[in-house]
């Protein structure tokens, strides 16, 4: 028998967080023909990662060895390049300047000052959903593909928001709500209704918590994701019941499989058409002939509490919790600190979301204030995100008003697994080291290092890193040290999470020196001076290093 | 040769010109020794049926009016299923598997799950993949606790292939050892090798910082040189390696056919890991489901035929799991919510065939509404590890940190010595193969010497035959009863011994 050749595009197909998961979707949102349409146009619509890699050869390198202890802890420029690389893709020089010549509450108030709400995409976001039943197939599938290029340019909008985003938290935060409400546009369907949620973690996800998980639990995409819409008494889904109280608010083992049950009954009755729902925000009850119809009026006990509740009504007892805010700060702490959670500091913070009644900017402001956040143990200990390294790389470099292949972000994040607006599940991102594995790690290298040259693997850059520009925006004229030095301490400061090493610092310099003498190089050497590709040598060198993953 | 050294000799030199430095900072030191061998070159290929696959719609009790009651949207009608005997079917879907069944290359375990389940998903799959009980939080993986005893000095000492092959992005935890994961992810073996030997750079004698931002260092460095290493095998495997079928267009085929050509290509890598997402069904169910089973035994026919082509088929084995199965009574989305236990898949030709326990008993049900289970998932990892690896049963013991019984799903065991019974008890084996034409064998075991009777009974409890066998000694015994005067149907096989008389279910088919 022949051999069947396993093309690359098979090959592609594999389950690396980049195919959607047309297995989850409802067949009959929002109608049956329309969904079966959708199921067969998305299964062509996977995005094809084709790289076209060549291979360097790693330079020589003539490297002594040595140890080095770590800084002191105290509000300078590495305090501030500690906070600014957890709440942002990652920041540029002057910033983390500026910052750390402000006091430490300035700092603060900068980072968690409200940011006033971005142009949507475009006028879409309202538009109301078709009358499927009167569509040609033609038709569904030419609406299809709109809808399929809203969701893209809405996934690119929210990249943009976070790349050009001033020193502030708030795109990090509605980040963190993204992975911790997870829902995906694919079962969504409704490029409005993923705006919609988008809109909502914005605009309440420094403010109070309750509102926040009441605006998503009764918003249209958390509606059709865990499938509470349709669900009718008697016989509830259980799917929003058990997430709510697993991954949104008490955390598993918190309660048991009645309470699922009986929360469950109380999410009836609750219907959306991908725009708008049933559930009026003032009266926090549902209307209409579903809502009599189907949601469950009887008496149900949860948590040990009995009483006709309605899905706010739940809401209200998981709040009672201590749990919630236990479970809530962890997540902040893991997101923002470190793997491992430090239990004094968490609940500290869940004291002070108690006492604010759910306020979340007065966590952030304590933790943010804490000598222990500071710590040098800490420092390095986040395993960056790949938002973070490409993102990051492009806000760090000043690429973020350049343009890019058509489709350029989508591909990347499909491949190294995390889409906006397509988390793998429910639990959002795993994060932490899962980040990290012998495809994603080379493939993070190959992608970083490709704004230097400009030959990514997605097509030719436009732009490349302007070495010149970057060197000058950390050269100071007034420090001791040679422009060299300035360099090696500065970039390092910007691209690696762990302090630098004396090692790491005979290494960064003998790349850029190359042979030369520190003396030697200079800030205002002409643009054709082998100087800068000696500079550039030195990024691709880390950005090929370990210590690049980290912030 | 220990794998590093062999690194150092040809990749690092030929590539770099220079040694590739050995990183061994804060990595734990085991005290443990090997206790035997791993000097097989069987392999396992384990699928996860990923979100709780509905067992009751994949073998399907046809006889019984509970499922039929309880499931009003969702029952398979019995003309509908690929019948197996007259109380069970196959699902439609599962049609491409068929002739794997009646050539005896297929075997089912009914009813596996673990005490008090968890009916979330990602505890479930972590009480699965950790081998932990439900009550308990490990941070490491069966395979990874086998792996660290077989290799205690990984990545140090390590054989030269990967010990474990995964599709997912994500480090599996299945495979975390204490510091480091054995699981290496692969896709285009070839791409990969430029981009990874590209893109390497060799690090220096730079002890990370005693802290937790060094502890995370460590680790990226541990993956970059592992990845390093790693990829120039995978590589030359996928070229050498070929594939003889042509495997269907689906996500689960092309794992599998870069699994066949890793494995034809001479990977020894014992362990490959796949999986199939889509089977948390909580609506619609029928038609996603049934999509999900044709994907998979598509899959899976292609693959057992590839390796048979091939002559691996002594070789590999496959297995399915998923987390939990899910609840007898569907819910009014016309799907199915979280349950317990489920049948698990077995492939190959070293599979016995026929199945193994007995369909769920759907009267007597969990304070959920849930299925009882019959076999703990760790009886069948405690058999991969003992009669699939050859690995001896204190091996398995300290994996699980307790002994579970083995289920004798392997037709040529490795396992050479047998335990030592510790409380001998009168007991009989599931019969094999069930059902059987013409014959089928039973095994029983006496605890000392005494006479034995066995009866044989129809489905009515009437006795047909009896066989009388005299006095026998103590320890086991097997019984090959002959169904040629026989019709086909459902028999009692009844083992009497001083007294006590155990029960077998048999199924006639002809």
């Amino acid at each position: 028998m022949a051999e069947k050749k396993i093309s690359r595009r098979s090959l592609l197909g594999l389950d690396l967080n980049r195919s959607y998961n047309t297995s989850n979707l409802n067949p009959e949102w929002p109608t049956p023909k329309v969904a079966s349409i959708y199921k067969k146009y998305l299964q062509e619509k996977l995005p094809v990662y084709q790289p076209d890699p060549t291979i360097e050869i790693p330079k020589k390198l003539n490297i002594p060895q040595s140890n080095r202890s770590l800084p002191r802890v105290d509000w300078n420029e590495a305090a501030a390049a500690h906070l600014l690389k957890r709440i942002l893709p990652a920041p540029r020089y002057e910033e983390i300047q500026l910052i750390s010549q402000q006091s430490l509450d300035e700092a603060l108030a900068q980072i968690l000052e409200d940011q006033p709400l971005p142009e949507p995409p475009g006028s879409w976001v309202t538009e109301a959903p078709p009358e499927w039943d009167t569509l040609s197939e033609d038709e569904i599938l030419a609406l299809l593909d709109t809808y399929n290029e809203r969701m893209f340019s809405l996934i690119d909008w929210w990249i943009m928001r976070m790349t050009q985003t001033p020193v502030s938290i708030t795109e990090s935060m509605a980040l963190f709500w993204h992975d911790h409400f997870a829902t995906s546009h694919s079962k969504v369907f409704y490029p409005q209704a993923m705006f919609e949620q988008n809109q909502v973690i914005r605009e309440h996800g420094l403010g109070n918590f309750k509102t926040l998980l009441r605006k998503i639990t009764f918003g249209p995409a958390m509606m059709i994701w865990l499938d509470t819409h349709g669900s009718k008494k008697r016989h509830p889904n259980e799917n929003f019941g058990r997430e709510l109280l697993e991954l949104f608010t008490l955390g598993v083992d918190n309660y048991t499989q009645e309470d699922i049950e009986e929360a469950s009954r109380a999410f009836t009755g609750y219907v959306t058409n991908g725009l708008l729902t049933n559930y009026d925000f003032n009266t926090q009850v549902g209307w209409g002939v579903w809502w009599d119809d189907w949601h469950d009026f009887d008496e149900k006990t949860f948590l040990g509490q009995t009483g006709n509740w309605t899905g706010d009504e739940i809401i209200n007892i998981i709040l009672e919790q201590s749990e919630t805010s236990l479970f809530l700060c962890e997540k902040i702490y893991k997101w923002y600190v470190y793997e491992t959670v430090d239990e004094n500091i968490v609940s500290e913070m869940a004291n002070i979301l108690v006492e604010n009644d759910y306020e979340i900017r007065p966590v952030l402001e304590f933790l943010f204030s804490t000598e222990y956040f500071y710590d040098s143990a800490l420092r390095g200990s986040k395993i960056r995100n790949p938002i973070s390294v490409i993102q990051g790389t492009v806000r760090q470099f000043d690429l973020s008003e350049s343009t890019f292949p058509d489709q350029f972000f989508l591909q990347i994040y499909h491949f190294l697994g995390m889409l906006p607006l397509e988390p793998p599940d429910v639990s959002g991102w795993a994060g932490y080291r899962t980040w990290i594995n012998s495809i994603s790690l080379p493939i993070r290298k190959l992608l970083s290092t490709s704004f230097i040259d400009g030959n990514s693997p997605l097509g030719q850059l436009d732009d490349t890193i302007d070495v010149i520009a970057f060197a000058n925006s950390m050269y100071n004229p007034d420090e001791s040290q040679f422009a060299s030095v300035q360099m090696v301490r500065k970039c390092s400061l910007l691209l690696f999470g762990v302090p630098l090493s004396e090692t790491m610092e005979a290494d960064l310099l003998s790349v850029l020196l190359d042979g030369a003498e520190p003396y030697d190089w200079f800030i205002n050497a002409p643009e054709n001076n082998g100087q800068w590709n000696r500079f550039r040598d030195m990024l691709r060198f880390m950005m090929k290093k370990p210590e690049f993953q980290l912030s | 040769m220990k794998r590093r050294d062999f690194i150092k000799s040809s990749i690092a030199l030929s590539l770099l010109g220079k040694q590739v430095p050995l990183f061994a900072y804060n990595r734990a030191k085991y005290t443990l020794q090997r206790s035997t061998q791993w000097d097989t070159d069987r392999i396992v290929v384990l699928i996860k049926l990923n979100g709780g696959n509905d067992g009751l719609n994949t073998i399907i009790p046809t006889n019984n009016d509970v499922y039929y009651e309880k499931r009003p949207n969702l029952a398979i009608n019995p003309s509908d299923t690929i019948m197996i005997s007259d109380e069970m079917g196959f699902h439609p879907s599962m049609s491409p598997v068929i002739s794997l069944y009646q050539n005896e290359k297929m075997g089912i375990i009914h009813g596996v799950g673990y005490p008090d389940p968890n009916l979330s998903h990602f505890r479930s799959s972590d009480i699965w993949v950790t081998g932990s009980n439900s009550n308990e939080h490990w941070n490491t993986g069966w395979l990874g606790r086998l792996f660290q005893l077989e290799y205690p000095d990984f990545p140090d000492n390590s054989p030269e292939f990967p010990l474990a092959i995964q599709f997912k992005s994500a480090n599996l935890l299945e495979f975390q050892m204490d510091g480091t994961n054995a699981g290496n992810m692969v896709f285009d073996p070839e791409v990969m090798y430029q981009i990874v030997t590209g893109n390497y750079v060799p690090s220096d004698n730079d002890p990370p910082p005693q802290t937790a931002g060094g502890d995370e260092l460590s680790f990226i460095r541990e993956v970059d040189l592992n990845t390093f290493e790693y990829s120039g095998i995978i590589y030359d495997s996928a070229i050498n390696g070929t594939t003889t079928v042509d495997y269907p267009n689906s996500n689960i085929s092309t794992q599998l056919a870069l699994t066949s050509k890793l494995i034809s290509g001479g990977l020894n890598t014992p362990v490959y890991r796949l999986s199939q997402s889509g089977y948390d069904t909580h609506a619609n169910q029928l038609g996603t489901h049934a999509e999900l089973l044709s994907d998979v035994c598509e899959a899976v026919q292609a693959f057992i035929t590839d390796m048979e082509n091939q002559g691996l088929q002594d070789r590999v084995l496959v297995m399915t799991t998923s987390e939990f199965g899910r609840r007898v009574e569907d819910n009014y989305s016309n799907g199915t919510d979280h349950g317990t236990s489920g049948p698990m898949m077995i492939f190959g030709s070293q599979a016995q065939s026929g199945f193994f326990g007995n369909q769920p008993d759907l009267s007597n049900l969990d304070q959920n509404e849930n299925l009882l289970n019959q076999f703990d998932f760790r009886q069948l990892y405690s058999t991969l590890i003992t009669d699939w690896f050859g690995l001896s049963q204190d091996v398995a013991e300290t994996v699980f940190q307790s002994p579970f019984e083995t289920i004798p799903f392997i037709r040529s065991p490795l396992s050479t010595i047998k335990p030592i019974p510790v409380a001998s008890t009168f007991k009989i084996e599931p019969a094999f193969p069930n059902p059987f034409n013409p014959a089928t064998q039973i095994r029983y075991h006496l605890p000392k010497k005494s006479s034995v009777t066995i009866r044989v009974l129809d489905g009515k409890g009437c006795e047909l035959k009896s066989y009388l066998q005299g006095v026998l000694q103590e320890g086991d015994h097997t019984f090959i009863l002959q169904g040629n005067d026989l019709s086909s149907g459902l028999y009692f096989l009844q083992v009497e011994s001083g007294g006590n008389a155990l029960t077998q279910k048999v199924t006639l088919l002809k």
